[in-house]
C-alpha cells in the first residue's frame, strides 16, 4: 500500500472502517451461506463500580470446533467487545473495532467517548448483517470516565444499538442466562454479587443450551470472566474463575441438578 | 503561438528550494535525539493543541515543521498507512523505513512536480526492538531521506542548533540529561524556554505495545529540575 493521501473531499477523516472500506481492506459483502463456527453465551451485567462480563468458550459448527475460543476482547483499556454469531466474522469485527477506536485516538489526539465508540459500531453492524448470511452480533461494555459509570450497549440484527441499564445476554444460551439474570438481578449489587450472578447465568446457559461450553472440569477451562469499572479492563485469574464454577456445581450436585427455589 | 521562457533545470530547482527553505525558515525548530532507553522529540510549540509531535504506530513517532495544514496531512496518511498495513498483515509488520520512503517519493514528487513545493520538514523515529533498530529517518522539502546516526535537528536554524546538541551531548544519555540539552540547544545561549512552550514526545518501552507518550509541562519541569 502506498502512502493513503486523500483530496480535502474524499478524506475519510479520522474514521478507520471508512477509509479501510475506501482501501479495499475490508471483507467483501455477498458471500454465500458457507458453514462456519459460531460463537455462542455472552453476558454483561451491571453493579454500582462497572460491569462484569462472563463468556462461555465454545465454537460450534456442526460439532465443537474449539473448546479455548476467547469471545471477549479489550477494545482499549476501558472497553471490552464480546461476539457472537459466525466467528470468522466477529474476530474481524473485534480488530476492526480495536483499531478503530485507537485510530481516532491517533488522528485526533483525544479519545472517543463511549457512547460515541457504541455508535461508531452500528453502521459496521448493520453493512456485515444486512449483507451476507454471516451475521455477527456484539455487545459492547465499558466504564464511562466522563460520567464514571460502568454502561452496557447490545445490538440487533439490523445495527440498532440500545443501551441496557441492568444487564444483556448474546448468543444461542441467551434465553437461559437471560432467565437467570431476570431472577437475580438487583440495582444495588457490589462486585461480588455481579461475578457470582454472572457466572450462575452462564452455568445455566452451558447446562441447557447444547452450543454454550458449561464449565469442562476435565480439561479445566473455564469461562472468561471480566471486570470494567475505573481501573479499566480486567480479566480473573484462572483459579478465581474455576473456584467460582466449582462452587456452583458442588451446590447443584448436593440438590441433585436441581435449580432450587434460591438462585443456586 | 505562445511564448516560452526556457528556465534550466539548475534554476527552477534554486528557485523551489529556496522558496521552501524561506516557509520552513519561519517555523520553530524540533530536536529528536535517541537516548538510553527511548527517543525523544523536543518541539518549540507554544501552542497545547496544535501538535507537531505525534504517535503513528505502536514504536514509530512523526514530527514535523514548517507550515501545520502541509505535514499534518502527512501525518495523518502516515497513521492511515500504519494502520492499514498492520490490519492487512501483523503489527509487526509495520516498518519506520518503508514509511519514511514513501514520505520521501511524496515529498520528492511535490518538490519537481507539485504547483509549489511542500514547506515542511518531517522525522519518522522508530524505537527498536529485537527485530529493528532504533531509528531517526529525516525527510527534507526536496525529498532527501536521511537515516541519522543518534539525533536529528529540523527546522530552519538546524545547523546551529545540530551544533550546540553535539557539543553538549556526546553519549547516550538518560532521558532527563538528553531533554535538558535538547532544550538547550534549542533556546541557545541568549533565551529560556519555559516548560509550557515545550512540546515534547516520547517512545519508550513500559510494558505496553504502544510505546509513544506525551510529556506534561510538569513532567518536563520536572525532568528539567
Amino acid at each position: 500500500m502506498g502512502l493513503p493521501l486523500f483530496r480535502t473531499g474524499d478524506d475519510p477523516g479520522p474514521s478507520f472502517f471508512r477509509f479501510a472500506e475506501n482501501a479495499g481492506l475490508t471483507s467483501l459483502p455477498g458471500a454465500g451461506d458457507v458453514a462456519s463456527a459460531h460463537a455462542t453465551t455472552v453476558i454483561a451485567v451491571r453493579y454500582v463500580g462497572g460491569v462484569v462480563m462472563v463468556g462461555d468458550r465454545q465454537a460450534t459448527g456442526s460439532y465443537i470446533a474449539s473448546r479455548d475460543v476467547r469471545k471477549i476482547e479489550p477494545a482499549d483499556s476501558f472497553t471490552a467487545i464480546a461476539i457472537s454469531g459466525t466467528a470468522a466474522r466477529g474476530i474481524e469485527f473485534i480488530r476492526m473495532a480495536q483499531l478503530s477506536f485507537e485510530h481516532y485516538e491517533k488522528m485526533t489526539d483525544a479519545t472517543l467517548s463511549l457512547e460515541g465508540k457504541a455508535n461508531y459500531l452500528s453502521p459496521i453492524i448493520q453493512r456485515n448483517n444486512l449483507s451476507t448470511p454471516l451475521l455477527v452480533l456484539p455487545l459492547l461494555a465499558g466504564w464511562d470516565p466522563s460520567h464514571q459509570v460502568g454502561r452496557i450497549f447490545e445490538y440487533d440484527g439490523a445495527g440498532g444499538c440500545y443501551e441496557r441499564l441492568d444487564f444483556a445476554t448474546i448468543g444461542s444460551g441467551s434465553p437461559f442466562a437471560d432467565n437467570t439474570l431476570r431472577l437475580g438481578f438487583r440495582s444495588d449489587l457490589d462486585l461480588e454479587g455481579a461475578l457470582e450472578l454472572g457466572a450462575l447465568a452462564l452455568y445455566e446457559a452451558g447446562d441447557n443450551d447444547p452450543a454454550t461450553g458449561g464449565p469442562d472440569f476435565v480439561r479445566n477451562l473455564f469461562p472468561m470472566m471480566v471486570t470494567l469499572n475505573a481501573e479499566g479492563f480486567k480479566e480473573l485469574g484462572d483459579e478465581d474463575v474455576a473456584q467460582r464454577f466449582r462452587t456452583i456445581n458442588e451446590r447443584r450436585t448436593e440438590s441433585k441438578g436441581l435449580a432450587g427455589g434460591t438462585l443456586r | 503561438m505562445s511564448n516560452f521562457f526556457y528556465v534550466s533545470p539548475e534554476q527552477l530547482i534554486k528557485d523551489r528550494a529556496e522558496f521552501a527553505q524561506k516557509g520552513i525558515a519561519r517555523g520553530r525548530s524540533i530536536v529528536a535525539a535517541i537516548y538510553d532507553v527511548g527517543v525523544v522529540m523536543v518541539a518549540e510549540n507554544p501552542s497545547a493543541s496544535l501538535n507537531k509531535i505525534s504517535e503513528i504506530y505502536d514504536r514509530i513517532a512523526f514530527a514535523g515543521v514548517g507550515k501545520y495544514n502541509e505535514f499534518d496531512r502527512l501525518r495523518e496518511a502516515g497513521i492511515r498507512w500504519a494502520d492499514g498495513t498492520g490490519f492487512t498483515y501483523s503489527r509487526e509488520d509495520v516498518d519506520a523505513r518503508a514509511l519514511a520512503n514513501y514520505y520521501a517519493q511524496h515529498v520528492g514528487d511535490m518538490f519537481t512536480e507539485g504547483p509549489k513545493p511542500l514547506e515542511i520538514e518531517i522525522l519518522v523515529a522508530q524505537l527498536g526492538n529485537q527485530f529493528r533498530p532504533t531509528k531517526l529517518y529525516r525527510i527534507a522539502y526536496e525529498g532527501t531521506i536521511s537515516d541519522e546516526p543518534r539525533f536529528a535537528v529540523l527546522g530552519g536554524d538546524a545547523e546551529t542548533i545540530k551544533a550546540r546538541f553535539a557539543e553538549s551531548e556526546q553519549d547516550l544519555e538518560p532521558l532527563a540529561v538528553t531533554l535538558r540539552n535538547a532544550v538547550a540547544a534549542l533556546a541557545g545561549p541568549d533565551r529560556v524556554l519555559a516548560s509550557s512552550d515545550l512540546e515534547v514526545g516520547v517512545l519508550e518501552d513500559s510494558g505496553n505495545r504502544r510505546t509513544f507518550r506525551r510529556l506534561s509541562d510538569d513532567d518536563v519541569s520536572r525532568l528539567r529540575e
